[in-house]
């Protein structure tokens, strides 16, 4: 009986089939408990998520708000992994760059991505390039943080090694540094990606809020707008879903780089 | 004109090292008053108790340390900083670990001599001749980490001599290996080394290590340290006949020159575990 259930358990369906069925059971009491409500409820049910995300996909423009905010988070998180990690570098391998910068770092850090919003809005407008700015800053620091961390933990012996073998200090960062830092920046550009997609959204939000519903656009403006103008919870559901979703698959979108890119660490 | 040729490859004169702990000022005095030198083709092992400051001696040579006091010189002009003219090879061997044992042994071809002016297609013949050298031919795409400690050292002893360095430094290479293995690769490494060939086309060594049969297998002299602070005791010439195999280690002047070693360094020993 045990060998039959361990088989049974290791298998990849077995698995599969164990983490839908919880959510399954859930999906069915929460479409339980909606039928007992009065028929002009403004309450959520599964059924009616289910045909809002049928309408909002094909035509509704869920598909070009999301792939809107996709984009603000890619290019926001490209800006954050450029300056995070050569900026992370040079604190990591400089003790006395790090001196100098650590107080500035610390002092922002604590700073909300929001918190940054009116003036990002007052500069740039309600589009893109403020939501691109909020993006940034809230994925800078953990690809900072992280990129300090495994540069200043570089084995010395692997750079004396460099040193000796005649590595000029360029070759030394692209082929040494970089690459032992690798699984800390990784980390680092984990955690970047998950704080780029929280804020993406908030900012969408926000920013839509300030243009009235108007010209900022993704998915969060459309959140905005079912929330002021139709208050569909329905509709306002199938953003969520769609926000949780992407999340999930960029998580292991980097998994996946993490075992391509650092094969020695399997 | 004789001056020349007589010009040792290696030498140190009156080399002192001081180390000054950066929070307390507090100065150790690693090296006193060294003075040695080496000359072409010429294996010398360096034995002493902890705290003779041999490794120091390495890294100054490497150039990874710049000595307090003192002249460095190689070929007569004095030693700036760390080069590929002078490979080293490191206690816990220093292999990348994201790179394959053809990587670790590529790793510094692009850089120094001989392999900076080669193409790429030669770079990999070379690699692939040092595989074969140190026996790894089958294991080119493994990681360190898949690999065993004796197979790692001959991965660094391949990456090592791959650079083509004109002088050979080694702290302790097979210090973290079993006895047996220790004592096959010993004379692994004389081969490799070149023990058959004339000695003008030997790699000048220096070889770190706290093994005094190891130091006597191995050495064509052998410098015996005191410490607190470093100092030259002795120096011995080992004047075995080379190429050397394990009946060597029978002869009865083996016997003599480890405990003549011994006798050198024994009291410090015994300090220091007192």
């Amino acid at each position: 009986m045990t060998v039959a259930a361990q088989s049974f358990s290791s298998r990849p369906i077995a698995a599969v089939a164990r983490g839908v069925a919880l959510p399954l059971v859930l999906l069915l009491v929460w479409q339980a408990w909606a039928s007992t409500l009065p028929a002009n409820t403004r309450a959520p049910s599964p059924a009616q998520v289910a045909r809002a995300f049928e309408t909002l996909a094909i035509g509704g423009g869920l598909v070009g708000a999301t792939l809107q905010s996709l984009g603000r988070v890619m290019l926001g998180f490209l800006i954050a992994l450029v300056l995070g990690v050569s900026l992370g570098v040079l604190m990591g391998s400089s003790r006395r760059v790090s001196r100098n910068l650590d107080p500035i770092v610390e002092g922002f850090r604590p700073i909300a991505p929001m918190a940054i919003l009116p003036i990002a809005i007052l500069w740039f407008g309600a589009g893109t390039p403020a939501a691109l700015s909020i993006v940034a800053y809230a994925a800078f620091f953990p690809l900072l943080l992280n990129t300090i961390h495994g540069v200043s933990r570089v084995d010395r012996k692997l750079l004396q090694a460099a040193r000796t073998m005649g590595l000029p200090l360029h070759a030394r960062i692209l082929r040494v540094v970089l690459p032992a830092a690798l699984p800390s920046i990784m980390l680092g550009a984990r955690l970047a990606m998950g704080v780029a997609w929280t804020a993406i959204i908030a900012a969408e939000l926000a920013v839509g809020a300030k243009s009235g519903g108007g010209s900022s656009g993704g998915l969060g403006q459309m959140m905005f707008v079912f929330y002021a103008y139709s208050i569909d919870l329905n509709n306002i559901v199938v953003c969520m879903i769609v926000v949780g979703v992407v999340a999930l698959l960029i998580d292991r979108l980097f998994r996946v780089a993490e075992r391509r890119l650092m094969p020695w660490r399997i | 004109m004789n001056g020349a040729v007589n010009r040792p490859k290696l030498r140190l004169q009156g080399v002192t090292k001081a180390f000054v702990a950066p929070r307390t000022g507090h100065r150790t005095l690693a090296l006193a008053d060294v003075s040695l030198d080496i000359d072409q083709g010429e294996f010398v092992c360096i034995v002493g108790p902890s705290g003779c400051g041999k490794s120091t001696i390495l890294n100054i040579v490497a150039g990874l340390d710049a000595p307090t006091a003192g002249i460095v010189e190689k070929d007569g002009a004095p030693i700036a900083g760390p080069g590929p003219d002078r490979g080293v090879m490191f206690q816990d061997y220093a292999l990348y670990p994201w790179q394959t044992v053809q990587g670790n042994i590529g790793f510094g071809l692009n850089y120094g001599a001989p392999g900076k002016s080669m193409s790429q297609a030669e770079r990999d013949a070379r690699v692939a001749e040092f595989v074969k050298l140190v026996s790894l031919t089958g294991s080119e795409s493994k990681y360190p980490h898949q690999l065993s400690g004796g197979m790692r050292q001959r991965v660094a002893l391949a990456r090592l001599l791959a650079n083509g360095p004109d002088i050979l430094l080694l702290d302790e290479p097979l210090g973290a290996l079993d006895a047996q293995t220790r004592i096959i690769l010993q004379a692994e490494l004389l081969r490799i080394w070149g023990e058959t060939a004339p000695r003008e086309q030997r790699k000048t060594t220096v070889f770190i290590t706290h093994d005094i049969e190891e130091a006597v297998f191995l050495a064509d002299r052998v410098v015996v340290m005191s410490s607190h602070p470093g100092r030259v005791r002795d120096i011995l010439t080992i004047d075995l006949p080379r190429p050397r195999d394990e009946s060597i280690r029978a002869d009865p002047r083996f016997g003599h020159f480890a405990d003549e070693i011994w006798r050198l360094i024994r009291d410090q020993a015994l300090q220091a575990i007192a």
